[in-house]
């Protein structure tokens, strides 16, 4: 039998009493209960499907200002006695000289959960191959088209020894295509990631069909058409990047960076530092002043969509970057004490068996002032790089590298017809945000992707994106 | 309520499962993990993991085929997986790339070693001798060490109605752990690995002192200048950057286009000095085992022979696709979910004849690269990639080494497979965050490596 909500919640509630009877100063238990089930298609042809239910408890318990952790997925009293009891001895002997500390008590209580109108439980599997068939269609007539999409629901139920309890539910569409086009120039690839949060309906509301046709075709266009321009290397030019590459930058050259966690050296041996480090909140300098970079959690209908952190801290707005200055580090209860500020609801756990740590929700460019013309127009040689492909970012979060796959040549104020082959943006985080000038009116959220973190790795449900940018003077590290 | 054994598991659920399907394959894997997660020369939190699972392969209707993997503890939970996964195996489409499961009952090899027995007592001495690891990386001019130990132990059990069956079990433990000076830059790591962590305590604490050697030794690293150089990689970057091409020998990576190898059997695509394996019989590997998921005896297969492309990882159903024999590499592979395809076990290169000194011995400008991460392709089927040495790197020039950091390769690993000119003698097994299959592999000499700097 799959435990039910209310099996895990009285373990839960047991897990707490267990903990603090054991001499814990503060115990938490998180009941996750998920269930997925899925398809996996090779050029159209389904070659898998599965289904795999989840359930288990993880636990934190602060024992004399050590931190011990223990899950466990069968809801037996026994097991849970018997490994919070090995964590508790390994946290007691890990001795730390420089006690750990939540700070002030949390005692919310709520239950919440994302807006979903069709339930994926109510959708049956004809629904789902159907669906299927018509993106698989989309796709056809590239070389290799791969398409993977899962429906996964989520259950939570956190209760801490301070009186926090919050329920949740999560519902999720996990769907990722792998393409290869081959063409007159040789074959471009892309991986996108087009998960959805939400029910069903968010499938026809972002008309994702049609996306996945869109982005077909222009990948096609790449391997045909896209060519080594050399006039681009000998000479700074502008760049004007899509919303896809201002996700990507939000979150690797700002976002990440913001981690309290990196920035303390928690994540030294894994994730990395942070360049941050070194800097002032509220008065470093790292961009010009049409930098501002934000992350959200409570943006409805987004995969880091979430109303209280994997803490039970109430979820806010949180400005990393404003006017090219730093604003505010993403924090837990740990690294808020540690600032002395106090957690801003940044804690997430990818699953009942992983610690909850600093995540990011969604991070983006706040819209500025251009239209998109405005842009372009006063542009004499420059690149429109509308998508990436490769990317990479050192551990210190400051050598970044974005290769274009879509990018069209600008010259004199026009976006041409010629494609770019493999434009790269590769320069510091300091270098390319203070390059910035300009950031059109919209704001799309419409970079999907997991995020990955720690070791064991957790990899967390994120969007990311902004609006057009355009940074002035790049020296290309490469075309072609 | 105490859970059953997983033996006792999976035999309930063939018994149950086989006249509900034409296949069904079961697998109850009972797993005790912990953690030590370090940093700034203190522990910052200590995991237990416990974990009963409970696989299932179903094959229903002739060529449906559906797996899951659940929580399990007792046979009513075992009745519930069954009931499950057929049903929703009857709704699935035909699998084309389904032909057929291992058959025949044969014997296994023999591979002992691979359980310690002292793993228990292990567990609460943990945090203290993490402790002395950060220790020796201090003594040896770390200021700051951070790192994670993660050891495991687990015990399986496995039937097919086919009628192969069998039972195993393990344990494994990794290391890595990173020294740093008060500044972000001048950082080493050590790495260890192995299957008897109560045997391990010098290795481990060898492994921080390393870390704390490299650290000290990239004091006062300069800003490196981009450009081309022969790369000697360590074998943590070997294992990321050429130690992955092995596994792309894998007949569905290559449908999907997410591999390099697709129409180059019989190729030349190393030196003749390079051969490399999947060798899941491998002695300490992590990933070694002596039948794979179904039940097909392993064996070591050469993937690169002599420098030569000669096998492909194959299963059951790829093996009959392909008009060859199973390699014995069956597993139940996350793939978004679980899919029963062709899987690497432990990836090992041959151990070279070079002296790292005499590797180090060079004429021409080259570079020293201790650690690597970030890994991305542009083209899976070209190999074009890109990653990120982290860690202690350093220029050799005029017989002086000279710390230098900030530089990204930038380059192809088939060029790079086919431009080593040297093979250390220093083979070891490599496994980490970026490393996720168990590779054995010495420090390589590689010519004409493209390196790229930020522009601003």
């Amino acid at each position: 039998m799959v435990p039910s909500l209310n099996d895990g919640k009285d373990l839960s509630d047991y897990c707490v009493e267990f903990g603090r009877k054991l001499g814990s100063s503060y115990v938490e238990a998180r009941y996750v209960k998920d269930t997925t089930k899925g398809l996996a298609f090779r050029n159209g042809e389904p070659f898998s499907g599965g289904f795999s239910p989840s359930t288990g408890i993880g636990v934190r318990v602060l024992v004399d200002g050590n931190m011990g952790f223990a899950s466990f997925d069968r809801l037996e009293k026994g097991l849970a006695e018997e490994a919070i009891t090995i964590a508790y001895k390994m946290a007691k002997n890990a001795k730390r000289k420089d006690p750990i500390d939540l700070g002030q008590p949390v005692s919310n209580k709520k239950k919440w959960e994302m807006p979903v109108r069709e339930k994926l439980t109510d959708i049956d599997m004809d629904t789902m191959m159907s669906f299927s068939t018509d993106v698989n269609k989309q796709m056809e007539g590239l070389d290799a088209f791969n398409f993977l999409v899962r429906s996964k629901m989520v259950d939570k139920y956190l209760v801490t020894s301070e009186g926090t309890q919050i329920e949740c539910e999560l519902s999720y569409l996990l769907m990722f295509c792998y393409m290869t086009a081959k063409g007159d120039r040789g074959s471009e690839q892309r991986n996108i990631d087009f998960s959805l949060a939400g029910g069903w309906e968010r499938i026809a509301d972002t008309k994702l069909v049609e996306r996945v046709g869109d982005e077909t075709q222009r990948l096609k266009m790449v391997a045909s058409s896209a060519i080594k321009v050399d006039d681009l290397l000998g000479q700074p030019v502008d760049m004007v990047v899509g919303s896809e590459v201002a996700g990507i930058i939000a979150h690797e050259n700002v976002g990440h960076p913001s981690e309290g966690d990196r920035i303390m050296g928690r994540e030294g041996a894994q994730a990395g530092e942070s360049f941050w480090r070194d800097l002032k909140i509220g008065e470093s300098r790292v961009g010009s002043d049409a930098v501002n970079v934000s992350e959200d959690p409570t943006i409805p209908n987004s995969s880091g969509f979430y109303l209280y952190d994997d803490e039970g801290i109430k979820a806010r707005k949180r400005e990393l970057i404003k006017n090219g200055i730093l604003n505010e580090p993403l924090l837990n209860r740990e690294f808020g004490t540690r600032f002395g500020i106090g957690s801003n609801a940044a804690a997430r756990s990818s699953a009942y068996n992983r610690e909850p740590l600093i995540r990011m929700a969604n991070t983006f460019f706040e819209p500025g002032d251009y239209e998109f013309n405005e842009l372009i127009e006063d542009i004499k040689l420059g690149v429109y790089m509308r998508g990436f492909k490769e990317w990479n970012i050192d551990d210190r979060r400051y050598q970044s590298k974005y290769t274009g796959s879509e990018a069209y040549l600008i010259k004199n104020g026009e976006i041409t017809d010629t494609m770019v082959k493999r434009p790269i943006m590769e320069t510091t985080s300091v270098g390319l945000l203070s390059s910035l000038d300009a950031v059109t009116k919209d704001l799309n959220l419409n970079f999907a992707g997991t995020c990955g973190k720690s070791d064991p790795m957790q990899g967390v449900p994120v969007y990311a994106g902004g609006g057009e940018l355009r940074f002035r003077q790049i020296r290309l590290g490469g075309v072609g | 309520m105490v859970s059953e054994t997983p033996a006792a598991l999976v035999d309930y659920a063939i018994e149950y499962g086989k006249d509900k399907t034409d296949a069904i394959i079961a697998r109850a894997t009972l797993s005790s993990g912990s953690q030590v997660r370090f940093s700034q020369n203190a522990i910052d939190i200590s995991k237990r993991w416990e974990d009963l699972k409970l696989e299932l392969f179903v094959v229903v209707k002739g060529t449906k085929a559906g797996a899951t993997e659940r929580p399990v503890s007792t046979k009513s939970d075992v009745k519930q997986a069954v009931d499950d996964i057929v049903e929703f195996g009857a709704i699935l489409p035909d699998s084309p790339f389904y032909a057929g499961i291992e058959d025949k009952v044969q014997p296994f090899p023999n591979l002992k070693g691979q359980y310690d027995e002292n793993f228990d007592a292990f567990v609460e001495d943990a945090p203290g001798i993490i402790n002395s690891v950060v220790d020796s990386a201090v003594e040896e001019g770390a200021k700051r060490v951070a790192g994670a130990i993660k050891f495991y132990k687990r015990s399986f059990s496995f039937k097919s109605s086919q009628g192969p069956e069998g039972s195993d079990q393990k344990t494994f433990f990794d290391l890595n752990v990173r020294a740093f000076q008060d500044e972000l830059d001048y950082s080493g790591q050590g790495l260890i690995c192995g299957v008897k962590p109560s045997e391990s305590e010098k290795a481990l604490l060898e492994a921080g002192a390393k870390a704390g050697r490299l650290s000290k030794q990239s004091i006062g690293a300069k800003q490196g200048a981009p450009g081309t150089y022969d790369l000697i990689l360590a074998p943590t970057v070997a294992a990321s950057v050429i130690g992955e091409i092995p596994e792309l020998a894998h007949p569905i990576l290559v449908m999907m286009g997410l591999s390099p190898l697709g129409d180059r059997i019989g190729e030349q695509i190393a030196p003749e000095f390079v051969t490399a394996s999947d060798d899941p019989l491998y002695a300490g590997g992590l990933a070694s085992r002596v039948f794979d998921w179904e039940g097909t005896p392993c064996r070591t297969t050469k993937i690169i022979d002599s420098g030569v492309l000669k096998s492909f990882l194959h299963n059951t159903s790829t093996a009959k696709m392909f008009d060859t024999e199973t390699t014995g590499s069956s597993d139940l592979v996350s793939f978004g979910m679980k899919v029963l395809l062709p899987n690497t076990s432990n990836i090992v290169f041959n151990n070279g004849d070079f002296g790292i000194e005499e590797i180090m011995d060079v004429s021409r400008p080259t570079i020293y690269v201790t650690c690597n991460w970030y890994k991305r392709y542009q083209n899976n089927l070209t190999g074009d990639f890109s990653t990120i040495p982290r860690d202690a790197m350093f220029l050799i020039e005029r017989g002086e080494m000279k710390p230098i950091k900030n530089l990204r390769i930038s380059d192809n690993t088939m060029r790079m497979l086919s431009s080593i000119d040297a093979l250390g003698n220093d083979r070891v097994q490599v496994y980490w965050w970026e490393v996720t299959t168990p590779t054995v592999i010495p420090t390589m000499r590689i010519r004409d490596c493209r390196m790229t700097a930020a522009t601003q």
